[in-house]
């Protein structure tokens, strides 16, 4: 049977994940979450954002794993939250983005059988443009990106699956020699 | 290899501002433990017409709570779709809500872009219904008619890269 094409795919760096939930004053949680890690100079990877079906609403963002600790911090120290809000957090973990040829829905459901078959966790998901992203351990990505290979039909020159080039933001301007 | 980047941006630069109206969400939760069925769904025959805007999903309690915009028709046939296999239970319906979704150079790589999206339209009192930021886009499903007051206020924050 004709393997379903896929126009390629791609996986992050070790990230940590936060899931943020609760009732009151739900608009307020992402403005205040996402100026506060901003002030620190730390960069969501991903983030969702949702009403559940309990009435409670949740946020859940990733950040690079080298910041779990001094976000964990940050968002645990008293008054961050508004009130009545809990937060929960996992370290390594990783996006795998997927990007369809065509048939995302179908795409979807083929990559939540594949990796539900293989014990494959899925922590959370979300569509961009040309692309879907899951959340899955790190140490897991490797085992998920075979399923799919091994699955969908990649094109033989897609780009990189690891990432090659690691991006940084800074204030900081270096200059070296001959500059 | 390593790549510092360095933005010095008034106003951080996007690739402009799209939005897809008139669309319906649907809510609804699956238990972890029968997320095959629920994939088996996704790849059924009477499901491969539809075409999602956007699609999220959040784990909590050992569920995953998903998120489908899709057109109103669309919505609906996928509605009593799931109805008929008697899996999920559907949560939410809402109709009509609208997407608007920018992307940008690095975004996901640099702080502060979540910061002066989410500020600016909590600001003007839009209630944002769901968001997806992932792979460089920023994705807001809002209420169909706060979609022009959001494009306003985003397009004053942002700068379209020409």
């Amino acid at each position: 049977m004709e393997k379903v094409k896929l126009g390629g795919m791609k996986q992050s760096l070790e990230l940590c994940q936060f899931d943020l939930r609760g009732q009151d004053s739900p608009e307020r949680i992402v403005p205040r979450v996402s100026k506060l890690l901003a002030s620190q100079k730390i960069n969501i990877a991903f983030l969702t954002y949702n009403k559940l079906n309990n009435e409670s609403h949740q946020l859940t963002i990733l950040l690079n794993q080298c910041d779990f600790t001094r976000s964990s911090e940050l968002l645990n120290t008293k008054g961050t939250l508004p009130r009545g809000w809990a937060m929960q957090s996992r370290k390594h973990v990783g996006i795998l983005t997927v990007y369809p040829h065509r048939n995302p829905l179908k795409i979807l459901g083929c990559v939540m059988v594949l990796w539900a078959a293989q014990s494959i966790p899925i922590y959370g998901i979300a569509t961009s443009l040309s692309a879907i992203s899951f959340i899955t351990d790190y140490q897991a990505i490797d085992k998920g990106i075979e399923v799919i290979q091994n699955s969908f039909q990649l094109p033989d020159d897609h780009a990189p699956i690891k990432p090659e080039l690691i991006y940084y933001q800074s204030d900081e301007v270096k200059r070296g020699k001959g500059n | 290899m390593e790549t510092i980047a360095v933005y010095w941006e008034s106003r951080i630069k996007t690739y402009g501002f799209q939005r897809i109206p008139e669309l319906a969400l649907i809510e609804l939760s699956c238990p972890i433990s029968v997320i095959k069925a629920l994939g088996d769904i996704l790849t059924s025959h009477d499901m491969q017409g539809l075409r999602a805007s956007f699609i999220l999903a959040q784990g909590s309690d050992r569920e995953l709570s998903f998120v489908f915009c899709l057109p109103e028709r669309e919505g609906m046939g996928f509605h009593a779709h799931l109805e008929q296999t008697g899996m999920p239970t559907s949560h939410r319906y809402i109709y009509p809500v609208g997407i608007i979704f920018f992307h940008g150079p690095h975004f996901g790589d640099r702080y502060g872009i979540a910061e002066t999206t989410f500020s600016a339209i909590s600001k003007e009192g839009i209630e944002i219904i769901a968001s997806g930021c992932a792979a460089s886009s920023v994705y807001l499903i809002l209420a169909q008619d706060d979609l022009d007051r959001a494009e306003q206020v985003l397009t004053k924050t942002f700068e379209v890269a020409k």
